[in-house]
């Protein structure tokens, strides 16, 4: 099987004035998505992944390397205005201010902003922002004005908003940075409901490792490189190199990896409460 | 000793209008000299309405502001005077930039207090060194500096008015890592430098636990819990049971308890787990 | 802050709540022609009946109708008292001094007041109480799109607008925002000259233009994403359909018309 996403070789720079050389913010990246996929691209600010976002969307062009979305070679001179438009008609994007995204002074007005792009049918519009609203649970707020609604529920509109395009994919840059706990929460149970229940494939951009922790795949970046790929509990691992790129870990692995270092044999890193509190559990019941 | 007392204060958003909302009711606390102190709460539970008493901001509709047992209302026409003394960095406090060059927006608070020219530079200076800037930076554009940075620019801003309470609303609130760890450094240093009193408002628990001295719980617009974060934390069901969390490790903590493994109440640090669970499991 | 009322929608469920848009901006405009038809006494008593008619139908508090009446308050008190003391006529009413005063002149001043009062009620009523701002600019969209043929950007323009008014609440919630952050740096709004505090408005104005162009940065690149490429191919979810009953509006006011346009050809009563 094709992966959905394929990338060879991306190198892309910001021209900086100040210091007049080019600033490479992606350095020679590759890797592979599939479809169905739930990947979290972990770095710090500036670490080049919200510039990957941007790529792969076609907000920005790379200076050189390939984006194959579905086969087809994205960075080719070739794309006609309709091909951009179906890219990003697959691949959806959420930012990261729940404000700066709405259109409309209606919710539902809002959520219909995309289709209406893609001059589809009224009748088909109206369903899938019914539907569209919810799968993100904001059927209630549908004739709402979005700047009386919490930050938490303006950004599962902007979901919502993504989600009537019918994307295949949908890129999160962020989307929870801004909000409080419980935002951030109910925007998280969105996302991961969009990819266990709908099959869309989510990339998910953060720097909060309990965040990506719930993905089941990490990419972290860090200087416009890739420095570590894989499932969670492999990433979890190496938790000098992730701290070296100005990541916190979750206190649970934190204190799981100062154990093992003062010599007790825990057996993974610790990737979620419930596995810590289990592998502790166990090593006492075995001592006994 | 109490610098800043709240005293039966109330407070009502629309106060006079049908749509009248009382977001703070009968409110009695007081803010150590000298310490840290956090404040916890829900988006609404009425949190940035009371930092803004503070400073005389807002004036309560009920109760008094004693700073130093004065109140603060006696002398309306003074109120400046007292936002001088208690320093508020607002949420997002990046918005607040507008000069030319970072060193000018920095003296902007202290110029307004009419601080002497000769006085400027060395508060700017003390203040920048407090958030760590390099002396070039000073002479940037404030909408040249990064995201973190910004904040710290701005968070100086109120440092070089020399406040004798430093409150800070959500300072670290949509920064990585890394930006976290800068800005709380320089406020921990700050406080350490001159024993000054800070106020902290967080989301983050975990924060929370790491910096504070002393901990003001609010919900609904009530003060649920005030205290030592020792008396706090060990209360985590009364957290949850408002809908806050507790510290990821004093989640990990209970869940062991649940489990039936024996636990003592009130863990809340990484070290205090360690120190507890490395003889435990030896 | 947060309670900002857009416009003056007063909202209900009234028979003119629920006339298409588009028709009440035609309503709007004859209703301003009618007013203009009027030459006498009759003419302009039915004027007057006509506004009552639509306050009543409109179910619109008087309260509202007079808070919107209030900024004409001034105007409407000096020109009447100009066509009072300043209109000749035939009928001498009273004279003292340099004063005279002809019934001429209370009919003119009469007349002006119900033509002004009339025309604010009539727009007001039909475009500002019963129509949101968005259904509005919807509508004006609509009734222009003839214009697209010869390059008018009219889609463009309604797309300004809606987005206007969506980032109005938020610009404002913002500028109190700064406000306030300005306030604990120690900046008075309250005292000083007008020029110290037309100076106070820098720190406030510079965050704000600069958060304003961010804002439209980042709207502009969530709309590219969202396959904006201008109104081209665009449809709409909401299309509203003219009704049978959109109609009866539209001949109510038309009679209104032909009975002025009668009634000036009769020239009975008072004419001007």
């Amino acid at each position: 099987m094709n992966p959905f996403i394929k990338v060879c070789g991306l190198t892309y720079s910001y021209d900086d004035e100040a210091v007049v050389k080019k600033h490479a913010v992606i350095n020679n990246v590759s890797f592979e998505i599939n479809e169905g996929d739930f990947v979290a691209v972990l770095g710090h600010n500036g670490s080049g992944k919200s510039t990957l976002a941007k790529l792969l969307n076609m907000i920005l062009v790379p200076d050189s390397g390939e984006i194959y979305v579905n086969g087809k070679n994205i960075c080719d001179d070739s794309m006609t205005d309709e091909d951009i438009l179906e890219i990003r008609k697959s691949i959806g994007m959420v930012f990261q201010n729940p404000d700066n995204q709405l259109v409309a002074t209606i919710v539902e007005d809002d959520v219909a902003f995309g289709p209406e792009n893609l001059g589809i049918p009224s009748e088909e519009i109206r369903a899938r922002v019914d539907n569209a609203l919810k799968d993100v649970g904001m059927s209630e707020f549908a004739h709402h004005e979005p700047h009386r609604l919490s930050g938490g529920q303006k950004q599962r509109v902007a979901i919502a908003g993504i989600i009537a395009m019918m994307p295949r994919c949908i890129i999160f840059d962020e989307s929870t940075a801004m909000l409080d706990p419980v935002g951030r929460k109910e925007v998280m149970n969105s996302i991961i409901r969009l990819n266990k229940e709908k099959g869309i494939t989510v990339i998910m951009i953060t720097h909060y490792m309990e965040e990506a922790a719930r993905a089941d795949r990490i990419i972290v970046m860090n200087d416009g490189s890739i420095i570590l790929d894989g499932v969670p509990s492999y990433i979890f691992e190496n938790e000098s190199l992730l701290k070296e790129c100005g990541l916190s870990v979750p206190q649970c692995t934190e204190l799981v990896h100062r154990l093992r270092e003062h010599g007790i044999c825990l057996d993974k890193a610790g990737v979620s409460i419930e596995e810590c509190a289990d592998m502790i559990l166990k090593h006492i019941t075995e001592d006994k | 000793m109490s610098k800043l007392v709240l005293e039966n204060v109330s407070f009502y958003h629309g106060r006079g209008t049908p749509y009248e909302i009382k977001a703070l009711d009968n409110i009695n606390i007081g803010i150590p000299a000298g310490k840290i102190t956090g404040l916890i709460g829900h988006t609404g539970s009425g949190k940035s309405t009371l930092v803004q008493m503070f400073n005389g901001l807002l004036e309560p509709h009920e109760g008094r502001v004693l700073l130093d047992g004065v109140d603060i209302w006696s002398q309306p026409k003074k109120i400046r005077d007292v936002r001088f003394k208690v320093g508020l960095v607002m949420q997002y406090p990046e918005y607040q930039l507008f000069e030319e060059t970072v060193f000018k927006d920095i003296a902007f608070g202290p110029l307004n207090m009419g601080v002497p020219e000769s006085e400027i530079e060395e508060r700017v200076l003390e203040a920048a060194d407090f958030v760590g800037f390099e002396r070039e930076l000073l002479y940037k554009s404030p909408f040249d500096l990064s995201g973190g940075q910004k904040r710290r620019a701005a968070i100086a801003g109120i440092i070089a008015m020399r406040p004798e309470i430093l409150v800070l609303d959500e300072p670290a609130a949509g920064l990585d890592p890394r930006g976290r760890e800068a800005i709380f450094t320089n406020i921990l240093n700050y406080q350490r430098a001159n024993g000054n009193t800070v106020v902290i408002v967080s989301h983050s628990m975990e924060d929370m636990a790491r910096l504070c001295d002393n901990i003001i719980v609010m919900s609904a617009g009530e003060i649920l819990m005030s205290g030592d974060k020792d008396e706090v934390f060990t209360q985590s069901e009364r957290l949850t049971s408002v809908g806050l969390d507790v510290p990821q490790i004093t989640q990990l903590m209970n869940l062991l308890k649940i489990k039936g493994v024996e636990c003592p109440d009130g863990i809340y640090t990484v070290e205090m787990a360690f120190e507890y669970l490395k003889n435990k499991l030896r | 802050m947060k309670s900002i009322a857009l416009g003056q929608y007063y909202p209900s469920n009234s028979v003119l709540h629920r006339t298409d848009p588009r028709i009440k901006i035609i309503l709007a405009i004859l209703y301003i022609v009618c007013s203009f038809l009027c030459k006498n006494i009759i003419s302009f008593g039915l004027l007057a009946l006509s506004a009552i008619m639509l306050i009543i139908i409109a179910r619109v508090p008087l309260k509202t109708i007079f808070g919107g009446l209030r900024p004409v308050l001034i105007i409407l008190i000096i020109t009447s008292l100009f066509n009072i003391f300043w209109t000749s006529g035939d009928i001498l009413l009273f004279e003292w001094k340099f004063i005279h005063i002809y019934l001429e002149g209370l009919y003119s001043a009469a007349f002006m007041v119900i033509r002004i009062v009339s025309l604010i009620i009539g727009t007001s009523v039909f475009l500002t109480y019963t129509t949101t701002p968005i259904d509005l600019t919807d509508a004006i969209e609509d009734l222009l799109s003839p214009l697209k043929k010869i390059r008018v950007p009219v889609h463009e323009f309604a797309m300004m607008m809606t987005i206007a008014l969506r980032f109005i609440p938020t610009l404002v919630e913002e500028t109190d925002k700064i406000m306030t952050a300005q306030k604990a740096r120690g900046v008075d709004f309250s005292s000083g000259s007008l020029i110290t505090r037309a100076k106070a408005l820098i720190p406030i104005l510079i965050p704000l233009f600069v958060s304003a162009f961010n804002r439209a940065s980042e709207l502009a690149t969530a709309m590219e994403c969202r396959c904006y490429h201008g109104g081209e191919g665009r449809t709409r979810m909401k299309v509203r359909h003219i009704r049978f009953v959109d109609f009866i509006p539209l001949v109510l006011v038309l009679i209104l018309a032909t009975a002025l346009i009668i009634l000036n050809l009769l020239r009975i009563g008072f004419t001007i």
